[in-house]
């Protein structure tokens, strides 16, 4: 497995970044998140989670640091929670910690939602 | 048809208007501006900026009337407007709908008016969870533009033939 880089650009503030590491078994995704064929962006994330659950079968740490995501990210977002979730329940060790900006009640809410959903703890922390 | 606006008939100021296709690129310029223009109403704006990046990107990815990029990505023509109240800000978005579409989004705006704010939580993570994902989305914009801004969408379908119409969406963001 191959880790994977993706860094932002202010000419494309609508793709986040994003840096996961198979050795660390850190994932981070920070920034903004709403651009066009969401899933486009997204599957390859997807398909690497579900490839470390399967082969890797460490722990690992979900760093969420979004200041914005659109509802179409958001889905993209619950299917990473659900997948982590399911490894989770088949013995995984998960940690996801949501970063957010304390002046932004809306986005404590939405992680609330998220957490329901998926049924997976999520950790909220205040951006420093 | 909803019509609730009573910031329509005050006096207001044009912060942007267009009419065209909805690149991505054009949308996050608009938006950044649009979070950015000023310090005052923080709150509202960071709202406002959520709500418009929402409806412009509907209107992208649903128009009928669209522009095809590289024979393969099809960007949406439609209008958007934004306006400055004395204590509100007004965005509307107008495209083309199939006619069949139109009666779906009145209903669904009809759906979305008549809930409160724990039944609209309730519609939201009913239908992201069953949302098809992919290139539809997570299609709960509508519920977020009114969870957002707490008041309720102002809509209008005007015919333009047999089979298609203008869909005009319009959603207020208070500034207090």
């Amino acid at each position: 497995m191959e880790n994977i880089t993706l860094t932002s650009s202010p000419t494309t503030p609508y793709f986040p970044e994003v840096s996961f590491d198979v050795d660390k078994g850190i994932c981070e995704i920070s920034g903004e998140s709403y651009m066009e064929e969401t899933y486009k962006f997204y599957l390859p994330l997807i398909n690497w989670i579900k490839d470390y659950a399967k082969h890797i079968k460490k722990s690992l740490e979900l760093n969420i640091k979004l200041i914005y995501l659109n509802t179409s990210s958001t889905k993209c977002i619950l299917d990473i929670l659900e997948i982590l979730k399911d490894f989770e329940d088949e013995g995984g060790k998960v940690k996801v910690n949501w970063y957010y900006d304390k002046s932004d009640p809306d986005m404590v809410e939405e992680v609330e939602d998220f957490e329901a959903e998926s049924g997976m703890k999520i950790e909220l922390i205040e951006f420093e | 048809m909803v019509d609730t606006n009573t910031v329509s008939t005050m006096t207001s100021k044009t912060i942007l208007s267009y009419n065209g296709p909805f690149y991505i690129e054009l949308i996050s310029v608009f938006g950044t501006n649009i979070r950015n223009f000023n310090d005052a109403y923080s709150n509202a704006r960071k709202k406002l900026f959520k709500i418009f990046i929402e409806l412009s990107q509907n209107v992208s990815n649903y128009s009928e009337n669209f522009h095809m990029v590289n024979n393969v990505q099809r960007i949406g023509v439609g209008e958007l407007s934004l306006k400055e109240f004395d204590t509100a800000y007004s965005f509307t978005t107008k495209n083309q709908v199939k006619k069949t579409d139109a009666e779906i989004l009145t209903e669904r705006c009809e759906l979305v008016n008549a809930s409160d704010q724990m039944k609209l939580r309730e519609l939201k993570r009913e239908q992201r969870l069953n949302s098809p994902g992919e290139k539809f989305g997570a299609r709960i914009g509508l519920i977020q533009a009114v969870m957002l801004s707490k008041n309720k969408l102002e809509y209008k379908v005007d015919k333009i033939n047999e089979d298609f119409s203008y869909f005009s969406l319009t959603v207020t963001i208070d500034k207090y």
